[in-house]
């Protein structure tokens, strides 16, 4: 939860995403209260309504409920959610990318592979 | 639910036209951020809005009452007018702080002396000192501390973080986070500085041309900008038909940023280079000096 905000990306999806990542890292236990939207609105200095958009995307999704007066919590099976997810996302944000990086370097397939193989190696 | 609302509001100062028909409605509960170029018009609306100037014609209203020379209505707004460092703020110049802020509680029916007091430690204001004798960034923090002790429903700031430094700015916005959070109160706050303040603002105002040009979800307006670069051919392919603005051209390459509309998107190749923005590219694109 102490990562730095960027400029490059919305902030409601960073706060998101810092939350998962807490989660996948076990800074965050399942069946635990997550901060509510003033803290992080506090933490951050944003706009308490950006927080909470950020909370709902994860409590839309069921990685985090909501126990009435008392608070977001982390749903049993969310880093197990979060996994599943970012594996079928990984192919969009990183090996799109990477052909499309390699498009416009002149790279072929199989120079790809074999840079993929080499980097396993070291 | 409480508003504020302007309608067809026009301002002129002799044969110069400030405001044309301006429709803007305030809701209760939200941190409004008003952009526009110096001269833009921000200062006279807020003072219209806060019926401390009387519009040429149009109508403010708050829950539907109107606002001018009505004491009910004035009594929830509050304008903290950016103050001057010279003797012509009517007399206010010659004013001691402590004075200055007294005249204030006397004027604003909720006042709150403990959070005026708190923000005079803070701020390690001297009350003593004659407002003609603040330096810029001391007058600022007079002006916050009017604002934010005055516990109106509607506060407006005028460039509050004029002249203060990063930390104070910084504490300013934590602040108003803070009162916002505790309150619900609506904010207006106008700023040249963006960027540091953008993730405040739940909405954005933008003012140009005598007229707000728009009024948006901060993030919304965001996400549906962006910064489209490459060879010109390609760019022109993929922007064909859209918003876009701040065109720049070297070469065989052209940048351009693109508003999208609803439903509108870029396709990403490997001819194009596409980039988020901030909200202070936005502002540029869209209110920037034309070619």
């Amino acid at each position: 939860m102490n990562e730095t905000l960027t400029q490059e990306k919305s902030i409601y999806l960073q706060i998101s995403e810092m939350i998962e990542n807490d989660i996948l890292r076990g800074i965050l236990l399942e069946e635990e209260r997550v901060p509510s939207t003033n803290e992080l609105s506090k933490l951050y200095a944003i706009n308490p309504a950006t927080a909470a958009k950020g909370i709902n995307i994860l409590v839309d999704a069921g990685i985090l409920y909501k126990k009435r007066g008392i608070g977001m919590f982390v749903s049993e099976g969310a880093k197990e959610m979060i996994l599943k997810r970012r594996r079928s996302e990984f192919y969009d944000q990183y090996i799109k990318k990477l052909l499309q990086e390699a498009a416009s370097l002149g790279l072929g397939k199989q120079e790809i592979i074999e840079m993929i193989s080499e980097a396993e190696e070291q | 639910m409480s508003t504020l609302v302007c309608s067809n509001i026009s301002k002129k100062y002799g044969d110069k036209e400030v405001l044309k028909n301006v429709d803007l409605t305030l809701e209760k509960g939200k941190i409004y951020g008003l952009i526009g170029r110096n001269g833009a018009g921000k200062t006279t609306l807020l003072s219209i809005m806060s019926a401390q100037n009387p519009a040429t014609s149009g109508e403010v209203t708050w829950d539907g009452e109107r606002v001018w020379e009505n004491r009910n209505a004035l009594n929830h707004i509050c304008f903290s007018r950016e103050l001057v460092p010279s003797a012509s703020n009517n007399g206010v110049g010659t004013m001691t702080v402590k004075e200055y802020l007294q005249a204030a509680s006397y004027y604003y029916p909720n006042w709150n002396r403990e959070l005026a007091g708190e923000l005079v430690e803070k701020f390690e204001l001297n009350v003593k000192q004659k407002i003609t004798k603040l330096s810029k960034g001391m007058l600022s923090m007079v002006t916050i501390i009017v604002a934010l002790a005055s516990k109106a429903d509607f506060t407006f700031l005028d460039e509050p973080v004029a002249g203060l430094d990063v930390v104070m700015r910084e504490y300013f916005y934590r602040k108003l986070l803070e009162e916002y959070m505790d309150t619900g109160r609506t904010f207006v706050v106008s700023t040249h500085i963006i960027e540091e303040a953008a993730n405040v603002f739940e909405e954005v105002i933008f003012v140009k041309n005598k007229g707000i040009l728009l009024k948006e979800n901060t993030e919304h307006l965001v996400e549906r900008c962006v910064k489209v670069s490459g060879l010109s051919e390609a760019v022109d392919e993929a922007t064909k038909g859209m918003e876009i603005h701040q065109v720049e051209v070297m070469g065989r390459s052209k940048g351009v940023t693109v508003l999208l509309k609803e439903g509108e998107q870029i396709a990403p190749n490997e001819k194009l280079q596409l980039q988020p923005v901030n909200l202070q590219n936005v502002f540029v694109a869209l209110c920037g000096l034309e070619e």
